[in-house]
């Protein structure tokens, strides 16, 4: 019993050095983070804007791939969707911003974060991942599995299947959430 | 104090974890597809590995034998944490390109293997030459794997964008006529056969005479 309690109290004292110290290191590299975060979300938000005005963010419940839609206008008119999405990728939660026209039309999507596979699923992070899924949506759907893409498409995610499908289950549940929002603010 | 070199040399060719012992092969082959991410593993490794068997030596009296994998899994583990967090915040090109293997180096062989096999039974000077060693030795091995690879499948050597310099240097002739399996694991798992089976044979050479 004795011997047990020492081994714990040793095994407690190291986790405690342990915590202080990650807790310090947190302390100096959270809000470098968060900053950086914070820019590279706005730079995305930019990008996938096409041009467009960028409004207020509006949180979005009881959805499970959309967490929130800002809406997009041209000269005060009402034109689009910017939504954040998110989807279960091969490494844990995926999450993206995409626009749309009203109409439920993909323009733009970008990654934000993800914990893919490097030489796999990370390819997604590039802009002609992205590009496999513009204008789709609306007479063209959006491609969900890999058949539906041209075969140099379907080549180019090969051995990422799981990142494909998070990816594109995602945007399709954004263009069928704008399109039943049916172009109303 | 007297330093014993050889514990310092031994690591970098003679007993290389790359090349020789074979341990932390599953980092060495997934992330040298780029010269700049052999070069930041090879950072994060140093800093697990210095930290890891410095503390590991110095704890060795304290820590009894029943209890020392679950230390010194908490030992490693908060280590790679904090090098993770520091690359997050400072170095995020880096961290982004090192994905998932980054905080794999929690479960990397040589950073155990070294603490049972060295650290936990020998002194904190001889465990931080040992560490510096390996490090190196590790270093020099994925680096080496990552120039072949990213040269013959890309015909590039990507190295960090500094000012105008986009850290790409574009090699003439590999960069028009790359051979693209060298990128992938297939590669990766070729390479490796070839490369080790080189440094075997110059060691019998080295055994014969």
């Amino acid at each position: 019993m004795k011997k047990n309690m020492r081994y714990a109290l040793i095994l407690l004292s190291i986790c405690a050095v342990s915590a202080f110290l990650l807790a310090f290191t947190n302390s100096i590299t959270a809000p470098v983070i968060e900053e950086m975060d914070h820019q590279s979300r706005l730079k995305a938000l930019e990008a996938v804007s096409g041009g467009l005005e960028i409004g207020e963010q509006e949180s979005v419940e009881e959805q499970r791939f959309v967490t929130y839609r800002i809406p997009l206008s041209e000269e005060g008119e009402h034109t689009g969707w910017i939504l954040g999405l998110k989807g279960a990728g091969y490494g844990g939660e995926l999450t993206l911003v995409a626009s749309y026209t009203l109409d439920g039309v993909m323009q733009y999507a970008q990654l934000l974060s993800h914990s893919e596979t490097p030489g796999l699923g990370k390819k997604a992070e590039e802009s002609w991942y992205m590009d496999k899924f513009k204008n789709t949506g609306g007479e063209q759907p959006v491609p969900t599995s890999k058949a539906m893409l041209t075969a140099p498409d379907a080549q180019a995610v090969s051995g990422s299947s799981v990142t494909f499908t998070a990816v594109a289950k995602a945007i399709k549940a954004g263009s069928d959430y704008v399109k039943d929002l049916g172009g109303t603010l | 104090m007297k330093i014993n070199w050889k514990e310092l040399t031994k690591g970098i060719f003679k007993e290389n974890p790359v090349f020789v012992i074979v341990l932390g092969l599953c980092p060495t082959l997934g992330v040298s597809t780029q010269v700049s991410n052999a070069l930041g593993m090879s950072a994060g490794v140093l800093f697990v590995l210095l930290f890891s068997n410095l503390l590991i030596s110095a704890l060795r009296n304290f820590i009894p034998d029943s209890i020392h994998i679950p230390a010194y899994v908490v030992i490693i583990a908060s280590l790679v944490t904090i090098i993770e967090m520091v690359m997050h915040a400072f170095v995020p090109a880096v961290y982004s390109a090192l994905g998932v293997y980054l905080p794999l180096i929690v479960v990397n062989c040589i950073i155990l293997g070294r603490a049972e096999a060295f650290a936990a039974r020998n002194t904190v000077l001889d465990s931080v030459l040992d560490a510096i060693g390996m490090a190196i030795g590790f270093a020099l091995g994925l680096t080496l794997i990552a120039v072949i690879r990213e040269l013959l499948g890309s015909g590039t050597i990507t190295l960090f964008a500094v000012g105008n310099f986009d850290g790409v240097i574009r090699i003439p002739w590999f960069y028009n006529n790359p051979i693209r399996v060298m990128s992938l694991a297939p590669g990766a798992l070729l390479l490796m056969g070839y490369l080790k089976a080189f440094f075997d044979w110059t060691g019998a050479r080295k055994k014969d005479r």
